[in-house]
């Protein structure tokens, strides 16, 4: 007797799949996992640059999920609900690990404490040259307080529209624009430190060198 | 007092900080180094970002596996047999097959199969209820048990009554449907060797099959008495 099962799990609908797995079905809850894991992983990777770390925060992700599926009612798009699931559970990571903590409602008016965009004090401002290099900006991601990096992995990296961010960090639209500019604003202060740095670096090993000539 | 252009741009980034920028704002840029600069990193840092998203992340295979096993311990999740049928509704409702259910399969199939010649009240008083205590543990299940369950069924089909087709043709119907879990069962014990729970559904399906034809046994020893 030929047997359908896998044929039907490829091809069951997110809907279905939804409605199986608030019955428990495992073969559904695998389903959901498939179409959704790439995303959240990246968001998890993305948010704390830790591969280890992002495995174990989609896990967790995922699990909230399932504990919760038989709770959701449709009101919103469940990737929406899945991905505010992720990010809160990696906000509270991060926050668990930050000892300045800046919640979502700090970083609304960010002080010189919460990491908030600091104005300049003397420094000569540093073209980017209109180019910036990914290692560099994932370091500088990594700087960020966690409020500025969720919002801007959301849009930046992720592609989330500021509506949709609105619903996964439960914030008004405006809002959401205004964090948006103000993590750039940082990253662009932290992508400077990173250039001064590396221009003090290369002057000090210049010196040395001319120096050790003599 | 009135903020200066230079705020306004910034203001207006707050509002608008992917653009599309206004006509002022255009003109403020060609006029002011500053801005301009700024401007330009900003984007610079979007279109970072971008880059950054539209590179393929892949998370590891184990995960999965590594997530079943979670929300199995939670007892979140219950396999669905495929093509289970009748049998599905009987245990379609718990959580897994248990050793308990075959017990209860076992009161189901002898009533199936005593309802085929004692249809009615009969049937209640004829249940060989005394082979629900004798369900093994799936633990006791040989790896090999497939293969001396085959031979079983040849032994109970040449067993049965040549008077009653209809309990040949109950039986045969219900081992097709008892051997295509076990297909399934086994595929998936393949698949994943280390699945405790994938290999107890292979036990509870062999130990289906085995009730199945001991109540055949005993319909065919009753109805030769």
């Amino acid at each position: 007797m030929a047997r359908t099962r896998p044929t039907e799990v490829r091809e069951l609908g997110e809907a279905e799949a939804i409605r199986r797995a608030q019955q428990g079905d495992a073969e559904a809850f695998e389903r959901i996992y498939r179409l959704h894991n790439r995303r959240v992983y990246a968001l998890c990777l993305r948010m704390v640059g830790n591969t280890a770390e992002a495995e174990d925060l989609t896990q967790e992700a995922f699990l909230q999920l399932f504990r919760k599926i038989g709770t959701f009612r449709g009101e919103s798009a469940f990737s929406t609900w899945l991905h505010r699931l992720a990010v809160n559970v990696v906000l509270m990571r991060l926050r668990k690990k930050s000892l300045a903590e800046t919640s979502l409602d700090e970083a609304t008016e960010p002080d010189e404490e919460s990491g908030g965009p600091r104005k300049d004090i003397g420094a000569p401002d540093l073209r980017l040259s209109g180019s910036v290099d990914r290692v560099n900006l994932e370091r500088a991601v990594d700087q960020l307080p966690p409020g500025y990096r969720s919002i801007f992995v959301l849009h930046d990296v992720q592609g989330y529209e500021h509506n949709e961010i609105a619903v996964i960090m439960n914030c008004s639209i405006g809002n959401s624009k205004s964090q948006l500019h103000k993590a750039r604003m940082r990253l662009r202060e932290l992508l400077q430190e990173f250039e001064r740095s590396r221009a003090r670096e290369e002057r000090q090993a210049a010196k040395g060198g001319s120096g050790g000539g003599h | 007092m009135s903020p200066s252009p230079c705020e306004q741009f910034e203001r207006m980034l707050e509002e608008q900080p992917d653009g599309p920028l206004s006509a002022g704002a255009t003109r403020h840029l060609e006029s002011c180094g500053k801005c301009n600069a700024l401007w330009i990193d900003l984007e610079a840092i979007r279109g970072a970002g971008a880059e950054w998203g539209s590179a393929e992340v892949e998370p590891p295979q184990y995960l999965w596996a590594s997530l079943r096993r979670q929300l199995e311990s939670e007892g979140l999740i219950r396999e669905r047999p495929a093509k289970a049928g009748w049998l599905w509704v009987w245990f379609g409702a718990a959580p897994r097959w248990t050793v308990a259910a075959a017990s209860v399969s076992l009161l189901v199939i002898a009533a199936f199969l005593a309802g085929y010649q004692h249809a009615g009240s009969k049937s209640a008083t004829i249940l060989p209820l005394h082979l629900s205590t004798s369900t093994a543990s799936p633990r006791l299940i040989a790896a090999d048990l497939g293969k001396t369950l085959d031979g079983d069924v040849k032994r109970v089909f040449d067993s049965l009554p040549e008077s009653n087709p209809a309990l040949a043709n109950s039986l045969r119907e219900n081992l097709g449907i008892i051997d295509d879990m076990i297909a399934d069962c086994e595929k998936s014990v393949r698949e994943e060797p280390d699945d405790t729970m994938a290999r107890d559904y292979l036990y509870g399906a062999y130990e289906q099959k085995a009730v199945l034809l001991a109540t055949a046994t005993d319909r065919s020893a009753s109805e030769g008495q």
